[in-house]
């Protein structure tokens, strides 16, 4: 089976302030993941990490400095502009903030038709799609001529969907897309985006700082850390067993809703700050927080090896 | 005795009515998580408290008291020295709650200096000592730094020892860990729980994460549409929720125990704003248990667990 998204060793350096001598920031340095269709891989790590500049990337919202980015097999990167601009109509996005992400001087119905309007469909055909696109992500379509501020939270990331769906893209990278909503409404848009997946086999790259809503909603699960893959496998496998004691404290830390495991003594607490991407440590980027670190993680960087059927790990001593 | 003691509180702008009705109380040492979603008035009803309204803002009823004494009302001076002795507040975003041109030591120092607690030499050092009480690295040398120089984590830890330094009797944590990744998160929440054990402090935690509240508080108040709707003990609103918007907000939450992809269950409908607030019970309009009754506004009960409901679940039914 042909991937439909592939990233090979993609790295995004963003060269410093003050001429060629400063030092370059490496967003993302060395990221390799694949997604099949229908199917949903979550990117997660904090801040500075680099999930969302990995998404970005894809999109051709970051500037590539290394490693290639294949969809459907094609070298984005040998692709002619035109070929490239047909191919990102299979590849939409969903940002986390859906009020700044539509423009409130446009309808709603205006703004999920954009899309349609720009690839130059005929206005009779751009209604009806507009119609169904709203009710497909449920939306009554008797409320297409209202603004987004009209709407609520909820409401607006519908519609931010709608318009990612409008020309049937076969991949949406979906960047935080429940984190700016409230708890009683991030189920609906959780929901909306499983059952969406079942009825036209979408497949999903999910960004997100969130791991519970991570492990709800993806297949797999790609840990980063500074720019790198730590961890990579089936989601169920790597919350059950993390090898990577990143992962095993980031999973930690989750505060759960369990009144039962009130106990201090089963969370990992890292010590000391995420360190500075500009200025990353020797090594394995994170030997200065780990509680297993020894004097070998710091002279070179862990390679990403195997373990198991289809699991990752970038670690001299995993788990 | 409460330390703290809020009835009927209600906030209004001009005639839009914010937080209506609110009746917490807070005692010595313990911590009583404030729970709600955006709009439920959490927020605004823990800045009555403080006296830090925005000047469009008026109580228009109901009282507060600390340690007996009534607090609105308080102007000028009687606040200022509440907010030195007794009262202190850390808020969500720690980078805009600091301010960008004055040294974090003397951002510590200054509550002590104000309320004429300590000589500024004597309140440099007790700065310098609470800054290394909450895990600022080298404290020395970081008191001479600006906010901008350190990280979003330690930000935060330098908001908390200005906070804790005068030794205030209730801090009041406005979302304090929001803003943080979530191994800085689970840093802060430790520290904030430790000193509070160490020091007796009692804690209003306002927040809008489940998870928070589990791992922290002794007590909950579940807020909804301005009003309080459920309120007790941590086990019993985990265990048996009595307002069926404990119970469904409970019930929406991504479980790490449950298998993945599976339909999450979802409350119908959306957070309704001050604006459209339905008359009566304001969750009645997504609520399965709402019957013509609840056109009218429940009160909320008495006794250890309160809940406002026409129709609260049993006990045992969850």
């Amino acid at each position: 089976m042909t991937a439909l998204l592939e990233l090979q060793d993609l790295k995004v350096h963003f060269p410093g302030r003050g001429g060629r001598s400063a030092p370059v920031t490496r967003a993302v340095d060395g990221v390799s993941l694949t997604i099949h269709q229908g199917e949903t891989v979550a990117v997660v790590g904090e801040s500075g990490c680099g999930k969302s500049t990995t998404g970005n990337a894809a999109l051709g919202l970051a500037p590539v400095t290394g490693g290639r980015i294949l969809f459907e097999g094609r070298d984005l990167a040998t692709l002619r502009p035109a070929e490239r601009r047909a191919l990102w109509q299979q590849m939409q996005v969903v940002f986390q903030d859906p009020v700044s992400a539509l423009n409130p001087r446009m309808s709603i119905a205006r703004s999920i038709a954009e899309p349609l309007v720009i690839n130059g469909w005929p206005a009779d055909k751009v209604r009806a799609r507009v119609d169904e696109l709203m009710e497909l992500v449920g939306l009554n379509p008797d409320q297409r001529d209202r603004r987004p501020t009209a709407l609520s939270g909820g409401q607006r990331q519908r519609v931010v969907i709608a318009r990612a769906l409008a020309l049937s893209p076969k991949l949406v990278i979906c960047d935080e897309p429940v984190s700016a909503l409230d708890v009683s409404i991030q189920s609906q848009i959780l929901n909306l985006l499983l059952r969406l997946q079942r009825d036209l086999g979408l497949s999903y790259l999910f960004i997100s700082h969130d791991l519970s809503v991570v492990r709800h909603i993806a297949d797999r699960v790609c840990v980063m850390y500074l720019g790198i893959v730590v961890e990579e496998g089936p989601v169920t496998e790597v919350f059950a067993h993390p090898h990577h004691p990143y992962t095993r404290a980031l999973i930690s830390a989750i505060p759960r809703p369990d009144v039962s495991r009130r106990d201090r003594g089963s969370r990992i607490l890292l010590k000391g700050d995420l360190p500075s991407p500009l200025n990353p440590p020797p090594g394995c980027p994170f030997s200065t927080r780990c509680p297993k670190a020894m004097p070998e993680c710091s002279a070179a960087r862990p390679p990403l090896e195997q373990i198991g059927k289809d699991r990752q790990v970038r670690c001299i001593a995993p788990d | 005795m409460s330390l703290l003691e809020v009835t009927d509180l209600a906030v209004a702008a001009g005639s839009l009515q914010l937080v209506d009705g609110v009746t917490l109380d807070v005692r010595p040492g313990e911590v009583v998580a404030l729970v709600g979603e955006s709009g439920s008035g959490k927020s605004l009803t823990a800045l009555s408290v403080i006296g830090l309204l925005a000047d469009s803002l008026r109580i228009t009823r109901g009282s507060i008291r600390f340690d007996g004494v009534p607090v609105h009302g308080a102007g000028g001076q009687d606040m200022a020295d509440l907010r030195g002795n007794g009262l202190a507040m850390i808020f969500q975003e720690p980078v805009s709650s600091l301010n960008p041109l004055m040294p974090i030591g003397a951002q510590v120092a200054e509550s002590l200096i104000v309320h004429g607690r300590a000589s500024a030499a004597d309140a440099a050092q007790q700065a310098v000592r609470m800054l290394g009480r909450v895990g600022i690295p080298d404290p020395e040398r970081r008191a001479h730094q600006l906010p901008a120089e350190l990280s979003g984590g330690m930000c935060q830890r330098v908001m908390i020892a200005a906070a804790l330094i005068s030794r205030p009797r209730l801090l009041i944590a406005d979302e304090p860990t929001t803003a943080l990744d979530v191994t800085i998160q689970a840093q802060i929440l430790d520290l904030i729980r430790d000193l509070a054990e160490e020091e007796g402090t009692a804690v209003l935690m306002i927040t809008h994460d489940m998870g928070i509240v589990a791992e922290m508080a002794d007590r909950v108040c579940v807020m909804y549409g301005g009003r309080v709707v459920e309120q007790g003990d941590v086990h019993d609103i985990f265990r048996q929720p009595r307002h069926p918007y404990t119970a469904m907000l409970l019930r929406t939450i991504p479980r790490l125990d449950h298998p993945p992809k599976q339909e999450l269950f979802a409350i119908p409908g959306n957070v309704p704003s001050p604006r459209n607030w339905p008359q009566g019970c304001r969750f009645k309009t997504r609520c399965d248990r709402a019957t013509a009754q609840c056109d009218a506004t429940p009160a909320l009960s008495e006794g250890a667990h309160r809940v406002a409901c026409f129709h609260p679940l049993s006990e045992g039914m969850t």
